[in-house]
């Protein structure tokens, strides 16, 4: 079912979707800018990056009702809102760059988020991916934003990234009412999950930044620590994950941020 | 005489059927459109068609029909979506749908309108005149976007004559009443 493909260091990804040719479309993190701070090349980056993600994840959604017409219609309904909501996002997100004076194409983009989802072939493993870890993902980072957007006295998009994260909270929530109810259906499909949770990972470690790998803005992938993103439990609640799911990702994110602590303990003390 | 409630369900069945193939078609497009704003434009779109196959699939349950029930159009209607969801180039994605196949479903809408008891078939009514507003809405922001984007304005009317021609030749969307419940 899946359409054309690209492999990716060893790693098959479905092909890009369609891109306009002033961008810049790439599959390597070190072809990528990495922002590190909040100058207003960076914020105009990280605008230009939520915007093309927001469109994946419309075409994620768009690409699953054209290619699962025998979904339950309610499931359908949720994916075809989903459409609307990333639509509006998209434009939000543009409207804001072009206010601070960036364009499209200014930076290159990678559309992660497309290629990964849309090479499996099932729709609830679509679902596991794209709603259920990535956008819950951003509704951890999007709550961190939110500060981050507010701290450099940008109020108005620490406003819109609200507005846009209480949407993506509803596109978790159906995605995890989904594969419980499916679950519950057919065991099999619980089986499905974990199997596609695997490759996921599987794909994300062929993927990321390797030693020595430098960003096209100078920045050492791999050496320049991530700024710590805690877990948006109220936002987690709010999407349905279980008590047990939402420890489950603390106690990850608590045991990488100690891992990274150490890391940098031991680079003081070299 | 108005419809019977047998014609009335065929009718709002086949009416869902088309919501949900456009639907479809829209979705289909999103990824393969390379205009961003073309992009969004149908992705919000999409939205809107769903919606309108979702009410009338509600309606079809309560004229004696299962609940979001679609039935197929006639061939020739089959044969102009297929042709619809194979046109290639944003202008003429755009061009199609809403200069084709949006008016010509409306005048489809309105002629049903025309034919049906108002006020024994009043949900119905209430349904389709939601759709034409939205309808219309969705024009007019295909039509705003080509203003701000002239590159999404289709050049070759010719062939934009040639689909609506085969349009208007569908007289009716509903299989004849004895070949649909055969």
């Amino acid at each position: 079912m899946a359409g054309p493909t690209i492999s990716v260091r060893g790693v098959q990804l479905r092909a890009d979707p369609a891109r306009e040719a002033c961008f810049k479309v790439v599959h390597l993190y070190s072809e990528l800018w990495r922002t590190v701070d909040m100058s207003a090349e960076s914020q105009r980056e990280k605008l230009h990056r939520e915007y093309n993600t927001e469109v994946q994840g419309m075409e994620i959604a768009a690409q699953s009702l054209a290619e699962f017409p025998d979904a339950p219609w309610d499931l359908r309904m949720e994916m075809a809102r989903q459409c609307w909501d990333e639509s509006r996002h998209a434009r939000l997100y543009l409207q804001r760059l072009r206010e601070k004076g960036g364009y499209k194409g200014e930076f290159p983009i990678a559309n992660h988020e497309w290629t990964t989802t849309c090479v499996f072939e099932t729709l609830v493993a679509r679902l596991a991916i794209q709603n259920r870890t990535f956008e819950s993902g951003s509704m951890d980072s999007m709550r961190k934003a939110i500060k981050v957007w507010n701290d450099a006295g940008d109020a108005e998009t620490a406003e819109i990234t609200d507005a846009i994260l209480a949407d993506e909270v509803q596109h978790v929530r159906y995605a995890n009412q989904w594969i419980n109810r499916l679950g519950r259906e057919d065991p099999k499909v619980v089986l499905q999950v974990a199997a596609t949770m695997a490759r996921l990972r599987q794909m994300s470690a062929a993927l990321r930044p390797q030693p020595g790998d430098i960003s096209v803005n100078g920045v050492d992938l791999v050496a320049t620590p991530h700024v710590s993103v805690r877990a948006n439990v109220e936002d987690r609640e709010h999407a349905e994950f279980s008590g047990a799911e939402i420890t489950a990702v603390v106690k990850r994110q608590e045991a990488e941020e100690a891992d990274r602590f150490a890391i940098t303990r031991l680079e003081r003390v070299r | 005489m108005g419809l019977t409630v047998k014609q009335r369900g065929q009718n709002v069945a086949t009416f869902r059927f088309v919501e949900v193939r456009i639907m479809e078609i829209l979705s289909a497009w999103v990824p393969t459109t390379p205009e961003m704003e073309a992009k969004l434009l149908l992705g919000a779109h999409i939205w809107d068609t769903a919606q309108a196959a979702d009410a009338l699939g509600k309606r079809t349950y309560e004229l004696r029909l299962p609940l979001q029930h679609s039935l197929t159009p006639v061939v020739g209607y089959l044969e102009l979506l297929d042709d619809l969801a194979a046109a290639e180039g944003a202008a003429r994605r755009i061009a199609a749908f809403y200069d084709v196949v949006l008016p010509g479903l409306a005048a489809r809408y309105r002629r049903y309108l025309a034919q049906t008891d108002a006020l024994m078939d009043a949900p119905t009514v209430r349904v389709i005149e939601r759709i034409l507003e939205t309808g219309i809405r969705m024009a007019r922001e295909a039509n705003e976007l080509r203003a701000e984007m002239p590159a999404l304005k289709l050049g070759d009317t010719e062939w934009l004559a040639r689909l609506a021609e085969r349009e208007r030749n569908v007289a009716e969307l509903v299989v004849e009443p004895e070949a649909a419940a055969a």
